[in-house]
């Protein structure tokens, strides 16, 4: 009875122990993937433009449209932490699955402070899809390292404080700088 | 023989413990950060099933998955085909009116919808039509506008 009563035990012991190992493994990590090579938006002005070009910071990518009412809702936010956290090396970049006029009437209503990129909806929806937004929904965010690794996805809105949270976890901290 | 017992149920109690983690883990990987994983494509949300003619009316209709609505006023057709074919204004169900934080007062459809459309006395019936419409889940996620080429099926014959 007592050796029964033993391996119960154990067993109790050691599934929560397995239960813990794995979550002490995982917790806090992210695939880091790379950033997929030659991924091509346009500006509002219909030059092109690569993720390339903002290596060395880190990279928050919005997709949204003028339509997307909460990816509307959204914005304000991003136009805020920009702002506070540019000098620490964040660079937020919107591409709009939208039509460039549309996008260019918002800008100003929006105050958005960042680069904003357009492209037709089947042109972004394929670089979206590559990106891991399988659904093809917008909002729509990555969040890449300032070497070109995809550190995040979030397709919906964040909350104003996961999103103070994701980037105060990948910029150093304020004093370092 | 009660250690070699002993030991097989801590091993297997250790792989059950690691497995149920797995499971029970959210997954940060893939396109599984926030609510994708449990989203739909456009199509799986916004099935566009058929446009039947009988007489003189076209019905276009539509099964919107739970969770999912289309927005009235992004409902739009064209008739392309024969050539010469046109549409009158379509007329659509009047729909869920919901006060949108940009969009304002609106409509918006959830579930099974059907559009009737009508064409100027005269003119030939339509046999394929463009159909655009959008989206939205409840989850807070939106579709690109979406356009179909549908042809018309004809149940007068």
């Amino acid at each position: 009875m007592r050796s029964i009563i033993l391996i119960v035990v154990a067993c109790i012991i050691a599934a929560a122990a397995g239960y813990g190992f794995y979550r002490y493994a995982h917790e806090g990590t992210v695939a880091a993937e790379p950033l997929p090579a030659g991924l091509q938006l346009s500006g509002l002005d219909g030059k092109p433009h690569g993720f390339e070009e903002w290596r060395g910071k880190l990279l928050l990518v919005n997709f949204w449209a003028t339509w997307c009412t909460p990816c509307l809702h959204e914005i304000p936010e991003l136009v805020k932490l920009q702002k506070q956290y540019a000098a620490r090396g964040l660079q937020i970049v919107g591409p709009a699955v939208d039509d460039p006029d549309a996008v260019r009437s918002m800008l100003g209503p929006l105050g958005i402070n960042y680069p904003v990129l357009s492209g037709t909806p089947d042109s972004m929806i394929d670089i979206m899809e590559k990106l891991g937004n399988g659904p093809g929904g917008l909002p729509f965010s990555i969040l890449v390292s300032p070497d070109g690794l995809i550190l995040d996805r979030q397709l919906g809105e964040f909350t104003p404080a996961q999103l103070v949270k994701l980037i105060e976890s990948h910029l150093p901290p304020a004093a370092a700088q | 023989m009660k250690n070699a017992a002993l030991c097989m149920a801590i091993g297997a109690a250790l792989l059950t413990g690691t497995a149920a983690a797995d499971g029970f883990w959210p997954k940060k990987d893939g396109a599984a950060a926030g609510a994708s994983h449990e989203l739909l494509k456009a199509d799986q949300a916004f099935q566009l099933l058929a446009a039947e003619r009988e007489g003189n009316s076209l019905k276009v209709s539509w099964e919107i998955a739970p969770g999912y609505y289309l927005y009235r006023k992004r409902i739009a057709f064209l008739a392309l085909a024969p050539e010469g074919a046109r549409l009158d204004t379509p007329e659509l169900p009047r729909g869920e009116p919901i006060q949108d934080e940009h969009e304002g007062k609106t409509e918006i459809y959830r579930g099974s919808l059907k559009a009737d459309l009508h064409w100027p006395q005269g003119a030939a019936a339509p046999q394929r039509l463009r159909v655009s419409y959008q989206g939205c889940a409840e989850a807070g996620v939106c579709y690109p506008p979406q356009s179909r080429t549908i042809d018309v099926i004809d149940l007068s014959h």
